[in-house]
């Protein structure tokens, strides 16, 4: 199978907020009521096809627990994309967004990074307005969407205007293949050396 | 999931957080933290060395910090797969699964683990071969396990 181009997502959110879920949803169409907390880092790969262009999306699920903080912000490197994921039926968990937010900021290495805020579990009693959470993404230049990985809704979606995003964003991505006549700069030169995410990917 | 076990530390990565282990070795008091952090960085490394001394760390921290339980049995199994001692690998999935037996990020992480020891060879071609492929199978798998210990 061959396609355009790799993509690396970012999914990124406190614990517990559905990060997993989402990505779950999207892969595979499933839910689970009772998903555990992801340990360190998890990886998911889906092909997508936007606009006829075949495009495969490498997706990187980090921990949301305190004590990988420190350790998964070395994921962000050359991340395409992010995904920044709170629970409209947990308020604080859009308020430590922000802090994420820092983080991608310190620690992204592409600098035209498209950002997409998602605010999950729609079917839950809402305690934060869909205008705060679209209030928080434009502030921070930010796409902006609602979800329910319980019940799909808004989940293609998301991952669908991201994607359409990234592919219009001019320089933030190469195709695939030979890259001779592509021309390099020093600084991204030794961005790729120290990169070692040699992510394969079986479909 | 190819990638769990083929991803790789990057050096910074590992000095950053060696620097702040030894620093805290050097005052006489390391956290569970700086300790798991270095691990976490020495089991991901190129070099099986820095891996058998993570392997290490974590058993000591599987010790003593039981809040950490699964995470540090999550890595001492990707520590040993990593370094081919995929008995031990399977061990620690196998003690995980009694815990949290629909995981599926570790259920991809054994399913991995014997991939690979397939094809390693360690497994052989037994299954489809029948009842005494499968015995030769199982031999071989008693004898890579008692030249281990
Ligand atoms: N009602 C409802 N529950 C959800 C939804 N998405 C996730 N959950 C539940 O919320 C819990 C946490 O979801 P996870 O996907 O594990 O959260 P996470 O962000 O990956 O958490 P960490 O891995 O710890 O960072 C799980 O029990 C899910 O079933 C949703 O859209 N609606
Ligand atoms: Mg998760």
């Amino acid at each position: 199978m061959d396609y355009v181009t790799n993509l690396k997502i970012l999914v990124i959110g406190e614990s517990g907020v559905g990060k997993s879920s989402i990505i779950l949803a999207f892969t595979t169409g499933d839910y689970n009521a009772s998903f555990p907390a992801t340990i360190g880092v998890d990886y998911k790969c889906k092909v997508m096809d936007v606009n006829g262009v075949k495009v495969k999306l490498g997706i990187w699920d980090t921990a949301g627990q305190e004590r990988y903080r420190t350790l998964t912000s070395s994921f962000y490197r050359d991340a395409h994309g992010a995904i920044l994921v709170y629970d409209i039926s947990e308020p604080k968990t859009l308020d430590k967004l922000k802090e994420w937010v820092d983080e991608l900021q310190v620690y992204s290495t592409k600098k035209n990074i498209v950002c997409l805020v998602v605010g999950n579990k729609i079917d839950k009693p809402r305690a934060v307005s869909r205008e705060r959470g679209q209030a928080f993404a434009q502030k921070h230049r930010m796409l902006f969407i609602e979800s329910s990985a319980k019940t799909q809704e808004g989940i293609n979606l998301a991952f669908e205007e991201l994607v359409q995003k990234i592919i219009e964003t001019p320089g933030l991505w190469e195709t695939s293949g030979p890259s001779s006549n592509i021309r390099i700069t020093n600084e991204e030169r030794r961005q790729q050396e120290s990169s070692c995410y040699d992510y394969t990917c079986s479909i | 999931m190819e990638d769990v076990l083929d991803e790789v530390v990057s050096s910074e990565d590992l000095q950053k957080f060696e620097k702040v282990f030894h620093e805290q070795l050097h005052q006489g008091k390391v956290t569970h933290k700086a300790q798991f952090e270095y691990a976490w960085c020495l089991v991901r490394s190129r070099y099986p060395t820095d891996i058998r001394k993570g392997i290490l760390l974590l058993k000591e921290l599987f010790n003593s910090h039981p809040d950490g339980k699964r995470d540090y049995l999550f890595y001492l199994a990707i520590g040993n797969a990593r370094i081919k001692e995929y008995n031990k690998a399977l061990h620690y999935v196998k003690a995980f699964l009694e815990i949290e037996p629909a995981n599926q990020q570790v259920l991809a992480l054994e399913r991995q683990i014997n991939k690979r020891m397939e094809k390693e060879g360690l497994i052989g071609m037994a299954v489809a071969g029948g009842a005494v492929l499968a015995l030769g199978g199982l031999v071989g798998l008693g004898i890579a396990l008692a030249s281990k210990k």
